[in-house]
């Protein structure tokens, strides 16, 4: 891969999941290596492990094997909190907590590992949630949210937390498309501010990938991009 | 006027006994025509009353007969034992292996608790004074189990509830503790809330159990009060430091070595 070392590495990413009929192997020894300022997106039909290998890839799947590099420090380095703020995964079912806007969207400065982390003012919050075209108070309660507000603000929260990497699983599933177009645009940012994404999608491509790769038998394939 | 017996107590004869059984006969008879499918279960649950307290009525005769530390401490190692065992039995969402801290949990608060009372409240001497500690350390030990069950119980229907939340606050960087946090207040709440209920309620809805003891053997009801007090706040202490213990030394079985919430789907075994 050059002289560049990627930002973030998969080598041999295998997971063997319980299933109906015995033991699968949802991931076969995966590669991948995703460069700062790439948007990779991985396609494959549903029960094809795309979900499961964002989970490896954030050290959240149960039973994973292989080696994950983080501009080229193993991630035995980092304890497994560390990892998650560098490699954040937004998962597919977004999640408000008890608590307002404003709550969940600095909800992870409650934990230990964003101690030393300033956190976002309400300015920032706000701009934040005008951007998505979010149209709720940070007052406003969390259970008053509809669910591509809840969806939006699930991915501004992930962003808050200022990651290296971000694994998006099917970030705009719930969104109409200027709401997914505010996405694909703050997603399309952050790569260009040096980050690296990994994105999960059903949608049609909506232009800002790099490269497409398909999951298929436990392993990628790469695709032309349309 | 009440006949007395020597002891201020009235004793209950086999005719009382047959009397009181007639009644659940009765009960079985309905239940035998109204197909309500529990006349098995009652005449179990009758022959084991029948069998378990005359028993009991023997081993406690036996023991404060001998009147021995050793055999004190042992009987509440057994008690500890047994309902370290139900409370697992009465979580069937739970992992395995939290017999062990069931069993810390009930025997820190079973001993802290009941010798705190006989030590330091009542004072009796000597200190293992069986006709005080048994029946004190199975009041403490049987009401707190109630509510260690349900906190544990509940924390483990709650994460499960909550798998998506626990996932995506461990994405966001949260280590179990941080994670279990929301799961756990609330299984420590509801394992209190039937002892509050029963603290609100006593003396005005109910005679506690204890005290009716008191007054039905001729203590003055307000001596007897003042036991039941204690005993009620020692239970709600119990409770509380018990779940406390009990979901802390267990919880982070749902857990994996990297601190990742073992949803359903990723359990391998039944369990």
């Amino acid at each position: 891969m050059g002289d560049v070392t990627a930002l973030l590495e998969a080598r041999d990413l295998t997971a063997i999941l319980p299933g109906d009929a015995g033991d699968v192997r949802v991931l076969d020894g995966i590669e991948l290596g995703v460069f700062a300022g790439e948007i990779v997106d991985v396609v494959g039909p549903s029960g094809s492990g795309k979900s499961t290998l964002l989970r490896a890839i954030a050290r959240l799947l149960p039973g994973a094997t292989g080696t994950l590099l983080l501009d080229g420090s193993p991630a035995e380095h980092f304890t497994p909190p560390a990892w998650r703020r560098a490699v954040a995964l937004l998962p597919q079912k977004p999640v408000v907590v008890d608590g307002t806007v404003r709550d969940n969207l600095v909800l992870s400065w409650r934990f230990g590992v964003r101690r030393q982390q300033p956190m976002p003012d309400d300015a920032s919050l706000a701009e934040g949630l005008a951007r998505l075209g979010v149209d709720a108070a940070l007052d406003r309660d969390g259970s008053r949210l509809s669910v591509g507000q809840v969806a939006r603000i699930a991915f501004l929260r992930t962003l808050l937390g200022k990651p290296r990497v971000l694994l998006l699983d099917e970030p705009d599933a719930a969104l109409d498309d200027a709401s997914a177009d505010a996405v694909a645009a703050m997603t399309a940012q952050f790569a260009n501010a040096a980050g690296a994404v990994v994105r999960v999608r059903h949608h049609r491509p909506d232009g800002i990938a790099s490269r497409r790769l398909r999951l298929a038998n436990g392993s990628l394939v790469a695709e032309e991009v349309a | 006027m009440v006949p007395q017996s020597a002891g201020g107590v009235v004793q209950i004869g086999w005719q009382g006994l047959a009397l009181a059984t007639m009644f659940v006969v009765f009960v079985g008879v309905v239940s035998i025509r109204m197909a309500l499918g529990i006349t098995k279960d009652l005449a179990i649950a009758t022959v084991r009353t029948y069998a378990q307290l005359i028993a009991l009525g023997f081993v406690l005769r036996w023991v404060f007969g001998i009147n021995q530390a050793w055999l004190v401490v042992a009987i509440i190692v057994l008690m500890v034992l047994f309902a370290a065992q139900i409370i697992v039995k009465r979580s069937p969402d739970a992992p395995r292996g939290i017999f062990g801290g069931a069993f810390v949990a009930m025997a820190l608060t079973g001993f802290i608790v009941t010798f705190a009372v006989t030590g330091v409240i009542v004072q009796v001497k000597p200190w293992y004074l069986p006709q005080y500690v048994i029946p004190l350390a199975g009041m403490v030990i049987g009401n707190s189990m109630t509510g260690i069950a349900l906190a544990i119980e509940r924390v483990y229907s709650d994460f499960d509830a909550r798998a998506d939340e626990l996932l995506a606050l461990t994405a966001l960087g949260a280590t179990p503790p941080e994670a279990a946090h929301g799961s756990m207040r609330d299984a420590l709440r509801a394992g209190l809330i039937p002892t509050i209920n029963s603290m609100a309620a006593a003396g005005i809805v109910f005679i506690p159990g204890m005290m009716s003891g008191q007054i039905l053997a001729g203590a003055d009801p307000v001596t007897a009060t003042g036991y039941q007090i204690v005993v009620m706040l020692m239970v709600a202490a119990a409770t509380a430091l018990g779940s406390l213990v009990a979901l802390l030394l267990t919880y982070r079985r749902r857990f994996t070595a990297d601190g990742v919430f073992l949803e359903k789907g990723f359990r391998r075994q039944a369990h």
